[in-house]
Order: structure tokens, then sequence, then C-alpha cells
């Protein structure tokens, strides 16, 4: 047997970029001061070698594509709430900037280093405060010494988004290890995804919990597994992630004997919400699901397939064949279409209710990796 | 016992039930670094791998030491921080020092790099029963299904790379802690993946496994202590030496050692045949780690071969494999052509069916005296013999059923089967895997190769009885089948690869994604082996499993 893991995923991405080595071009400067369309969706996406594609949801095409600064990686993206700026995770998970999407330019720009001897990695944990003016990471030091490394405690900090090109943390705090996302909330609090879901307060620091992940305990059931590293900023603002778990039919716990399912957890980050539960067996591998923003009640899986279920009965209701891998769903702002980003250079466009295919994009270049990509309306 | 893939294999990394598979994604990685430098690196690595017995160490260790390591390592009184708390084998100081010179700036000659790896190894290196058990790493045999009793251990460390590479090496209790340090600061998402991501890796590694390591693999050990007393064996002169490798069969001839100028350097020829009677010969270098790590560059027919064996006193024993493609290598045992050293290491053939008569040849050292056989065998004439040689003709009787030892005056170690018919055919390995490659990628194929071996229902007549034994190796039909349901579906026969009916060398399909294939998947499949060994007009079966998995993009010395 072979398995599909996330970390795999990774390799077979380095693969593929190294195998479509011919065909990865540098994004061109010829579009690059194209100013965006009031009222027109978007999607912001970046894919190797190092472009921000800027693709116009109305006609399926790309609109325009910036060359990045730094090297590639993961080129997670979080747009801005007044629609004008991309804030790109990239240069190996090292630095964040702010790229105004009407010229391209980089306005905003943070090296999450503290120090020289200090490597400092963001694991995908990267957001903004509602209101667009903060901007969040959580990121992991090793000081490289000369003939040692020493990892410190992950580090929260708050970036104040009009700080130009050279931002340093305006605050910061202790954080815990394993944090894989973060979101802000409409009451200004942020979401930190790690071995449970924390509300913090981005003032003091202070966590508390908002969900369990590794501190849920239910009677019967295994305990639940969870890696999401797609922020996806839904029209809803509806944080969903993903959990895999086993009920087990008898006392013994028995694995052999155990019902395998699906589950998520989410955040409404209008008001503060939360909710888990399961939706279903577990019978294929998904890296992302996300909840129809026209039905709560419907949920998407997304990897080898475009999968749907219906919530309340724990069903698959439906599954689209895919022409190969994609990594993340993410929907329209009417919840009309999927839009599954990922993998190879192209991105596939689904219907929501048929599943049926209405087409790709392609991007000029190679492959979108990890990265997460926004869908907006400017 | 925690069971695990194969060193080789694919290890399931992402959530804890797996009703799903995929052709195109697995293997394990680091987003946070960079790929194609540690791609490069570990490449390197492999190159350097290649190296450890090439040209002399001239360059003084000690100079290496003090004048470049000390850039970054603190010398008080002959103790260098980090490197005098370890101690490994030559493969592991060879990936240290070469990670050194690829990840931080180290610059020095390939000679200075020989020559401080020889010294690292000979000083602080491993005695030969702190390697016992774990030389498959060493000896590249990436089909060993690895099994820990600590799932802790099994979890922490040989998810990512062998359990080997751990148990091979000792270390002092802060630099075992410093190791967790280096883990996760090279490899930061080490504590996110599966058996990360469910604990507090980092706490659970710092204060329960480096603890845990620094009692079970200590720096100071009674046996290194006295290993580093003794007199290492003599490996000068000539070697009797005998073989089998699977997809091709035995071999036997003589190697000869002679000592070079630079410490521990030999030259090596070896003049030999295979079984079959065509000749195989050819001579390279040598160089003895730590008194009994033999490390060997041969070019045998044009091919270049590396061996690496441990030498006890008299004898030799361990692997010799293609330096280019390590899957296609051969065990090899050799004894030392000295007085008083009797050892048989080989009897062709190793079966005779009953009734059978036949020419046996026992290839050994110091091989005088009479030559006796089981019970039943009848001895009909001696053709030659020599003292690493003996050739008789015999017959084998039907009360010689099973295997009995074959040993020449003093000399034991060989063994006959014979047998009245094949009960059941195994397919060795049971379990292997091959990996794509080539196709303008930079990672070649690799091959899996199967023996079919038969084995005798023993008295009872009954097949999975202890009484069973097995009589050999035998030719046999080969082909692959799917594994299941999902390969039919996926039409893995198809795809991923090519099974020499003949040979049961399986070569797999080029790397990269295919169009042709559903969902644009990669070659990757999942296959039965099927062995077909004929008898009379019956055919008698054995199947193996075979995964052929995407290429190993990092291939350090030890995996």
């Amino acid at each position: 047997m072979t398995h599909t893991t996330f970390p795999g995923a990774v390799r077979t991405v380095a693969a593929l970029a190294a195998l479509g080595a011919g065909t990865i071009l540098p994004a061109q400067a010829a579009n690059e001061s194209r100013p965006l369309q009031a009222g027109t969706e978007y999607m912001v996406v970046v894919n190797h070698p190092n472009n921000l594609n800027v693709l116009d949801l109305k006609d399926n095409s790309v609109f325009k594509t910036c060359a990045l600064p730094g090297a590639f990686g993961p080129g997670m993206v979080q747009i801005a709430p007044d629609r004008k700026t991309a804030y790109i995770l990239n240069n190996r998970f090292g630095t964040i900037y702010g790229v105004r999407l009407d010229d391209c330019q980089v306005h905003f720009q943070a090296e999450l280093s503290p120090a020289p001897e200090v490597r400092a990695k963001s694991i995908f944990s990267f957001a903004l405060s509602v209101d667009g003016k903060e901007a969040y990471a959580v990121y992991n030091p090793t000081t490289l010494h000369k003939d040692h490394y020493e990892v410190g405690e992950p580090r929260l900090v708050v970036y104040d988004t009009a700080a130009g090109v050279d931002a340093r943390p305006i605050r910061s705090f202790p954080a815990p290890r394993q944090v894989t996302m973060l979101q802000g909330a409409a009451d200004g609090s942020l979401y930190m995804v790690g071995a449970n879901i924390f509300k913090v307060d981005v003032h003091t620091g202070k966590r508390e919990l908002a969900l369990p992940i590794r501190d849920w305990q239910r009677p019967s059931y295994a305990p639940v597994d969870v890696l999401s590293v797609w922020p996806v900023q839904t029209p809803t603002r509806d944080f969903t992630l993903l959990y895999t778990t086993a009920r087990f039919t008898d006392d013994k716990q028995d694995p052999a004997t155990a019902e395998y399912l699906y589950g998520y957890l989410n955040v409404n980050l209008e008001s503060g919400q939360t909710e888990a539960r399961d939706f279903g067996p577990l019978t294929e591998i998904y890296f992302t699901g996300a909840r129809s923003p026209k039905d709560p009640n419907i949920m998407f899986g997304l990897l080898h397939r475009l999968a749907k279920y219906d919530v309340r009965q724990q069903k698959l209701i439906g599954a689209a064949e895919l022409e190969h891998t994609y990594y993340a769903v993410i929907p329209s702002t009417s919840g009309d279409r999927m839009y599954l980003t990922g993998t190879f250079n192209d991105v596939a466009i689904y219907d929501a209710d048929t599943l049926a295919k209405l087409g790709n994009i392609e991007l000029p270049g190679g492959d979108m990796s990890l990265g997460t990509a926004q869908v907006f309306i400017r | 016992m925690v069971s695990r893939a194969p060193l080789d294999g694919a290890v399931p990394v992402a959530s804890p039930a797996f009703p799903t598979r995929t052709h195109s994604h697995e293997a394990k990685g680091d987003p946070v670094l960079n790929r194609k430098t540690i791609a490069r690196a570990m490449g390197a690595l492999t190159v350097l791998g290649t190296m450890l017995a090439a040209t002399p160490a001239g360059a003084s260790a000690e100079a290496v030491l003090h004048g470049k390591c000390t850039a970054c390592h603190v010398e008080q009184d002959g103790v260098f921080s980090r490197i005098s708390n370890q101690r490994k084998t030559p493969e592991g100081w060879l990936m240290s020092v070469a990670r050194m010179q690829v990840m931080h700036g180290l610059k020095i000659t390939d000679e200075e790099r020989r020559s401080v790896v020889k010294y690292l190894a000979d000083t602080q290196g491993l005695a030969p029963s702190e390697t016992a058990g774990f030389r498959y790493a060493l000896e590249r045999r990436l089909n060993t299904p690895e099994s820990f009793e600590s799932e802790q251990f099994a979890q922490m460390c040989a998810r990512c790379h062998s359990g080997a590479r751990v148990r091979l090496q000792r270390r002092a209790p802060e630099d075992w802690q410093r190791l967790v340090h280096f883990h996760l600061g090279q490899f930061a998402t080490t504590e996110y993946q599966m058996w990360g991501r469910d604990r507090d890796w980092f706490t659970v590694a710092l204060d329960e496994v480096a603890p845990g390591l620094a009692r079970s693999q200590p720096l100071d050990t009674e046996a290194w202590k006295a290993w580093r007393a003794s007199t290492p064996p003599a490996v000068d002169g000539q070697w009797t030496v005998s073989g089998q490798m699977p997809g091709r069969g035995g071999f036997s001839g003589v190697m000869t050692v002679s000592t070079l100028a630079g410490k521990d350097r030999h030259a090596v020829s070896f003049e030999g045949a295979w079984d079959d009677g065509s000749a195989l010969k050819g001579q390279g270098q040598a160089v003895v780690y730590t008194g009994y790590e033999w490390r060997a560059d041969l070019q045998l027919d044009g091919t270049p071969m590396r061996q690496v064996l441990a030498v006890e006193p008299g004898l030799m024993r361990g692997r010799m494999f293609q330096r280019d493609h390590d899957e296609v290598g051969a065990d090899i045992v050799a004894s030392r052509q000295q007085a008083g050293n009797s050892r048989v290491l080989s009897v062709y053939p190793a079966y005779l069916k009953v009734g059978q008569e036949a020419e046996l040849r026992i290839v050994g050292t110091e091989l005088a005296g009479d030559v006796r056989l089981a019970e039943g065998i009848e001895l009909l004439g001696v053709a030659r013999r020599s003292a690493t040689e003996v050739v008789v003709r015999v017959r084998a009787g039907a009360s010689a059923r099973g295997v009995a030892p074959v040993t020449v005056g003093q000399a034991s170690g060989g063994a006959l089967a014979v047998f009245e018919r094949i009960d059941a055919v195994r397919v060795v390995p049971e379990f292997a895997v091959a990996r794509i490659g080539g196709n303008g990628t930079p990672t070649a194929k690799v091959e899996g190769r199967f023996d079919a071996e038969a084995w005798a229902a023993g008295a009872d007549g009954q097949i999975g009885t202890a009484d069973d034994y097995r009589i050999g190796v035998f030719p046999a039909r080969w082909s692959v089948a799917p594994f299941d349901e999902q390969a039919e579906r996926d039409k893995d026969v198809q795809f991923a690869g090519v099974m020499d009916a003949d040979s049961g060398v399986f070569v797999p399909g080029g790397a990269g994604p295919n169009p042709a294939r559903r969902m644009m998947t990669n070659n990757a499949g999942n296959l039965k082996v099927l062995a077909e060994v004929g008898q009379g007009a019956e055919v008698v079966r054995g199947e193996g499993h075979l995964i052929v998995t995407v290429p190993r993009w990092n291939n350090p010395p030890i995996p």
C-alpha cells in the first residue's frame, strides 16, 4: 500500500516543479500595473517560480501576474479587508510581504527572524486583523550557535501593516509549539490552531481554549487527528478544518471493528461560535474541506476527488473524479462554484451544486505547491 | 514488537486509518528547507560515500581537526566540543563531515575529508558488537523491514530515517539532547507530522527520548574500551570468497589482499567464477576502518562494485553491491587461507533430488581430510581436490531427504539439501520496494530482484509445519499481477514496470507524472510477484509483494 501524506505532497510538488522546469516562467512585467476593477470577483494565488497571480473569475482568465521578491514557499495568501493588498507568507516560510494588487508594489515586508543568528519560520501561521491594521504571525525560532542549534520558544508577533518594508513587531508574546494556522475574528481576537484551537487576546497574548483537539476527550472515540494548513478566508467568515477519528464499537476499543469518521472543527469568525462534529465516514483522504456558503449543511472535501457531504445525514451525496489531485477547495463568494488549487499550475472550477466541471485556469509558470489562494470581490 | 515498513518503504504518515491510497504522493519532506540544497547535499553524500575507499589518506587528520574544525568546535586539551562526544561508523562520520561541507561552509579537500573520517572512525568508532543487528543499513539492504521493541523509538526516530541510523551511534547525554535541537531546528515540520502532532514532540524528545538513548547508547562502553585494547584481525593474504546474488546466482573465487602505503590501505584483486561457469574477476582497493570495517571499491568485469564487510579473525562477512545500483548485490562470506582456519563456505549445487547423481563442489579453506555427507548420500569418488576446493561425485538416496551438514575434515559450515519433491515456493524477498526513476529526472530507477526458494514439507508431508526445510533457489517463470482491486483498476501492471520472466528482475517505469494514467499519476504500483517453478508436468507457485514507489530523493550512505 502506498499512502497519501501531507509531507509527501511537498515532495511530489518538488518533483513536479523539477519536471516542469522547462515551462516555469517568471512573471511577465507587461500586466503588472493593470488595476483591479471594483465589483469583479478575483482569485489571488502564488505559483512557481515566484508569481503572484490575480485571476479574473468572471471570464476565468489570468488578469495579471506580479513577480514576488525573495524565495518561493509556501506562497500563502491573506487578503486585506479593503481588498487592495495581498499579504503573502513566503521566502521559505521566513518573510511576510504586503503586495498592492493594483501595481504589484511591495509596500510591507516583515522578516520573521529577530536576529541574524536566529532562523525563524512560520509554519503557515499568519493572519490579518479584521480591520487590516495588524498582521499576526507565530514563528518557531532556532538560534544557530557555532557548534549547536538551540530551539527556542515560539513567539506570536504583531505587526502594524502600515510599518513599511522594514516592519518590526509592535508587540510580541510567547506562543505554544505546533501552531499551524491563525485567523482574525470580528471581535478583534485571534484564533490559533495548534494542539488545540485557542482564542488569543492580541494585546496581552493571553490564550483561552476555543475548541479542544488534543484535549478533546470523547468516550469511545480515538483521539482526533488534525493537520490543516490552508486558512481560507471564506465569504461567510466560516473557518473550518477537518479532523479524522475512529468511533469504537466495543469496550475493547478494537481498531479493527471501529468506525472511521471525518469531522470538522468550525469557528464562526463573525460571532465567535464554535462547533465540532462528525460529518461522514472516512473512506478517502482529503487535505481540505469547506462548508458551502449557501448551505452550512453541505460540506466539501478535496484531494483525489471533490466530494460532497450532507452533514446532518452524515452521508456522502456526490463526488467528482478529478484530472489530478488538488489540495485546497475554495468556494466562490456566491457559493455556486468551487475552485480547486494546489499541486499543478491549473485552477479547476466545479459547479458546487452538480459537481460538474466548468473549466480550468492555467497559470503562467509552475505548480502552486501548498500555498493558500483566496477569492474576493474588489 | 512494532512492525514497520521496510527501510525503503512508504511509511504511512498521515491519518489513523487509510482505506484509500494514491500513487502520486508519498515519502516525507520538509517544506521549510531549501529542497534543492538538501537534494544536492544528499547527492553529494552519495558520491562521497562511494569514495570512502579510494585514495591514500595523506593529510593529517589532526591537522584538519585543529586547523579547520576549530573554526566552530572549541578544543580544550584535545577534546573538541560536539565531536568528542560522539562515536559512530565510518559512514556516520562521513555524513557528519560532509554535512559540515554542504551546510556549514567547511572547505576541505577530498583527501582531508577521507583522512579525518578515517581518524574519527578509528578513534571514535563502534566496537563490532555495537554494530551487531544493524549492519543491514551499512550494507545497503534497503528492503530490510525494521521493527523495534519501543513504539516510542519507532515513532520519534525511525519514522523519518532508519532506526539503524540511530542505533549505530553513541553519544554523551548532552549531545543526544543537542541532536534533538538540531533535528527540530533543521527539519521544522518534524513536530507537525504524524506521530509528531499527536504529542508535545519537543518535550518528549528532550525529556524522554534523549535520556533514554543516553542510557542505552552511551559514549563510554566496556565493549569499545575492550575493542580499542585488542589487536585487529589480519586481512592481508588470500581469501576464499563465496557469494549469492539474487537474480544472478552464486559465485566463488579467491580474493588477494596486499598492503599498500598508508594506514590500513590494501590492494585487492578477485578471481573467480559464477556457479554457471562464467568468469568473474577484477581489482580495486580497500580501507579497513576501526580495525574491522572493510570498505572496498572494485571493478568487477567492468562494473564498479563496493564491499561492506566486517572482519573477524579469519573471516569476513557482509555484502558486495554495484556502486551505482546498490539494490544489485550479493551476500558474501570470505575465509582467510591460513593454517588452522578450516571452513566450508559453500556447496554447489546446494541441493540434490533423490536418485540424482551429480558432481558436488565444496568451496572453503584448509579443506583437508574426509568429506562427510548425510547418511544416504553415496560418495562415488573424488574428482579433484585442493585446500580450497573439493569436487566429489555423489548419488542422493531417499534416506538422505532433508538438510545435512557437509564437512571436510575439521572444516564445517556447508550444507546440502536432498529432496523428493518441491512442496512450496517462496518468493524472496517476500516484500520488496522498487522505485521509478530516470525519464529525465536525476534519480535512477531502483530494480526489484527476486529469487524463488523451493521448500519441502518434511516427514509429515504438511507444508507450514516445523519440519519443513529449505531446498534452495530454483529457476522460475516470473510475472507480476495486480495486488488488489485498486491496482487492477489503475492498471499498475501495465504502467509500473516490467518483470523479466527468466531472471526475476523487475525494472520499474520512468519517474514523473504520466498523462496516460488515471489522474496523471506517476508509474507507482502495487503488485503481486509470481514465481512458477516447474516440477515435471506440475507447476509450484510462490507469491511475493512488490511496491513500486517514488524515487528516494535523499539517499545518504546510511538510510
